[in-house]
Formats: C-alpha cells, sequence, structure tokens
C-alpha cells in the first residue's frame, strides 16, 4: 500500500528543486497519511481510502508546480509564435541554400551520385539539428532574461515600459533571422577550411587578413540592429552605419572575386575550370549577387529611416 | 457555460481561502487539519491548491512553521505570524466593505 504513496511523492518531488525536496516530503506523507487515516476512520477500506486520497491530490506534476510556482517550460506564450516563425523562416530559406551549397560543392567536388546523395541527407539533417538547436536556445535564453521575463517586472510599471512599435525591419524575428544568417557565413566560412572537402573551397591565403576582417563585420553586422533597435529604429545616421557596413562586407568579396584571390587555387576542381567558362560565369554571378543584396540591404534601410523621419515630423 | 461559471467561481474564491487560512491559524495547525476546518466551515478547498499555498504564505513571512514529532506521525505545524495577523485583519476588513459594496450595487438597481 506504501508502494502507492512513494510513487506519488516520488513523482511530484522530481520537479521540485533539491533544497526543498526533504522538507515537501515529510510534509506530503504526513498529509496523506492524514486523508487517508479519516476516510479509514469513516469506513472505507484502506486501499480504496488511499486511492480515492491520492486522485483527489490529483496529478503529481500539477501539485509540484504549484509548490514551485516558476515557469515549467522553456519559451513562453509571449516568445512561442516568435520562436516558430523563425524556425520556419530558417527551415524554408537558410536549410535550402546551406543544403544546396554543400551538394553544389560536393557535385564540384566528385559527381558520385552516393555522395551528393550522402552529402545531401547529412547536411540536411545536420544543419536542421544546428538551426533547431541555437535558435531554441537564443529563445530560452531571451525567455529568462528578455523583456518578457517576470523577475525584471518587479519594478512598477509606468508609460515608459510601453514597447515601441516594433518598425518593420527592426522585428524580434527579422533580427534574430538576420543574425542568424551572419552567424552561418561565418560557421561556413570557418568549417569550409577544415569539412566539406578535402582541399578548402576558398583560399586559404586570406586567412592572413581578409577572412578574419570578413568575420569581424560580420559579427557587427549581426549585432548592429539590436543595437539600432535599442535606441529607436533607424534614422538617417544610422541608416549610413548600415550602408558602411554593407560595404564592408561586399566590397571585400568583390575585389576578391574580381581579382581570383576569392576561390582557392588549389582546389583542384577550381583549377580545372581556370581557363573555362564555367569559372567566368560562376564568379560573374557571385559579384552580381553580392551587389544586388548590398544595395537592397542598404536601400530598404534607408527607405525606412526615411519613412520613420517622415512619421516623427508630420 | 458551466466551465465558465466554474472558472468565475474560481477566481472569486480564491483570495478567500488566504484570508480563511490565516483566520484560522492563529491557532496552530497543521495541513490536514486546516483542510479539514475549512471545508466543514464551508469553504470548497482542494488539497493540492491549500498545501502550496501554505509553504507560499510560510514564504511570505505570514505564516510561520514547525516541526511536531511527540506524535508517531511527525506533522509540521503552521501558526499565522503578527504581520499575517494584520494583514488577514485588513483582508478581512477589505471583504466587508466589498461586500457591502456588492450590497448596496444590487439594492441599488432594483429601487
Amino acid at each position: 500500500m506504501n508502494h502507492l504513496v512513494d510513487r506519488y511523492v516520488t513523482t511530484a518531488l522530481r520537479r521540485i528543486p533539491e533544497q526543498q525536496r526533504t522538507d515537501i516530503d515529510r510534509e506530503l506523507r504526513a498529509s496523506i497519511g492524514d486523508a487517508v487515516d479519516a476516510r479509514i476512520e469513516s469506513g472505507e477500506a484502506p486501499e480504496a481510502a488511499l486511492e480515492s486520497t491520492l486522485t483527489e491530490l490529483g496529478d503529481p506534476a500539477r501539485l509540484a508546480d504549484g509548490y514551485v510556482g516558476r515557469p515549467a517550460y522553456l519559451i513562453g506564450p509571449d516568445l512561442y509564435f516568435a520562436w516558430l516563425r523563425v524556425l520556419k523562416m530558417l527551415y524554408s530559406i537558410v536549410l535550402p541554400v546551406a543544403v544546396g551549397l554543400v551538394t553544389l560543392i560536393q557535385i564540384l567536388d566528385d559527381l558520385n551520385i552516393g555522395k551528393v546523395i550522402a552529402a545531401i541527407v547529412t547536411s540536411t539533417l545536420t544543419v536542421g539539428a544546428h538551426i533547431a538547436f541555437w535558435t531554441t536556445l537564443a529563445f530560452a535564453i531571451l525567455e529568462r532574461t528578455g523583456p518578457h521575463a517576470p523577475l525584471q517586472n518587479t519594478r512598477a510599471w509606468s508609460v515608459d515600459d510601453l514597447p515601441r512599435h516594433e518598425p518593420p525591419g527592426l522585428r524580434t524575428t527579422e533580427l534574430v533571422a538576420g543574425a542568424t544568417w551572419s552567424l552561418l557565413l561565418i560557421g561556413g566560412l570557418v568549417l569550409q577550411e577544415f569539412t566539406f572537402t578535402a582541399v578548402p573551397v576558398l583560399d586559404p591565403a586570406n586567412w592572413t587578413f581578409w577572412w578574419p576582417f570578413l568575420i569581424v563585420v560580420l559579427l557587427v553586422r549581426a549585432a548592429y540592429p539590436f543595437a539600432v533597435r535599442a535606441r529607436g529604429g533607424w534614422t538617417r545616421a544610422t541608416s549610413a552605419g548600415n550602408a558602411v557596413l554593407a560595404v564592408l562586407v561586399g566590397a571585400p568579396l568583390i575585389w576578391l572575386l574580381a581579382s581570383d584571390g576569392f576561390f582557392n587555387p588549389g582546389y583542384q576542381r577550381i583549377a580545372e575550370l581556370v581557363d573555362g567558362h564555367v569559372k567566368t560565369w560562376m564568379t560573374t554571378t557571385l559579384i552580381v549577387s553580392v551587389v544586388l543584396s548590398t544595395l537592397w540591404d542598404i536601400g530598404q534601410v534607408v527607405v525606412q529611416a526615411e519613412r520613420n523621419r517622415r512619421a516623427v515630423v508630420s | 457555460m458551466d466551465a465558465t461559471l466554474s472558472g468565475h467561481l474560481q477566481e472569486l474564491r480564491r483570495g478567500t481561502v488566504v484570508v480563511a487560512s490565516l483566520t484560522v491559524l492563529r491557532t496552530p495547525g497543521y495541513g490536514y487539519s486546516l483542510l479539514e476546518t475549512l471545508s466543514e466551515a464551508g469553504f470548497e478547498v482542494e488539497a493540492n491548491t491549500l498545501y502550496p499555498l501554505l509553504r507560499r504564505l510560510e514564504a511570505q513571512g505570514l505564516l510561520t512553521s514547525e516541526w511536531n514529532t511527540d506524535e508517531a506521525r511527525p506533522r509540521k505545524f503552521y501558526k499565522t505570524t503578527e504581520q499575517g495577523d494584520s494583514i488577514a485583519a485588513t483582508l478581512r476588513g477589505e471583504w466587508a466593505r466589498l461586500d457591502g459594496a456588492i450590497t448596496d450595487l444590487t439594492t441599488g438597481s432594483q429601487g
């Protein structure tokens, strides 16, 4: 009969912090004992008395949550939908791009159908797991430290605490996605040196300056919009800063591509392509994409800053 | 409809358990004894709400506790502190005021 009590108490205590367990354990057992005795006294059979007492106490997990009173969840309702949107976006854009790149490298490296399929499967699983893990970790930290965290609500609320209307381009989802994109680029840049292919795809000579430089600029770029939002949104000055950062990423890439310093000359597939049209074609496509995405990035932020300025003036 | 009603009833009763517990525990008592006293007095309270509540009130300094090991079954006895008592008095005053206000509202709308 005590077997059931042990199971109940242990289940409840599992969800309670260590230092409170001993006391709650004793008290809970005493309370259950009292309730069972009272039922037996009023004529119930011992086993039935125990069963109905525990049933009345209800789900031990719910009881434990009552004792603890802290959120027993990783991401609460405030952030759940933002988390879901970021994940969907990363899975629908970043995952295909990353898998596409890995597949392309594999095709260039060795057009063996088995290896290509293996590359697709493993990169989908690896990149997919990384996206889920890092996104969830970021949101779990935000849940506990961000403005939503219950701990920060101890101060009296004032109208100054009203969240600013999040302007387009600076919503949490977009910021996190943008930062994740920068971090993935950095990850790709570092990893291609060691994995993916036997010989790095990109020119290792650039590790003396350009690759570290790009990593630093990409890190700043990932953090920059967060800082801008904290100061109230895009203005002419901050959009100029964004343009400088975009150029600092774009210009070296274009220069390296144009001067044949981007790909690793030791990477044999590239060496084979040197005289062919394929390489010119690839380089041109890459240069055009970098130019377009840099202009797009600068342009949309400038437009946003201009809208904000007019909104304030009018 | 039943779910709506029971939700509102629960809202309305929530605070009353605190007042009742602080009032009853001016004489020391343990979890199950308080549960019995409250249900005999007409308060509908579940054990799984009351036991965690006692600990919260203790953490807030409105109750103190002491283990009594004189009997075969050791029990944790709670007692209302001075602070708890004065808060309970204020809450009872508020309860009386609300009762009056509701009554005024009801009779006022009828008349």
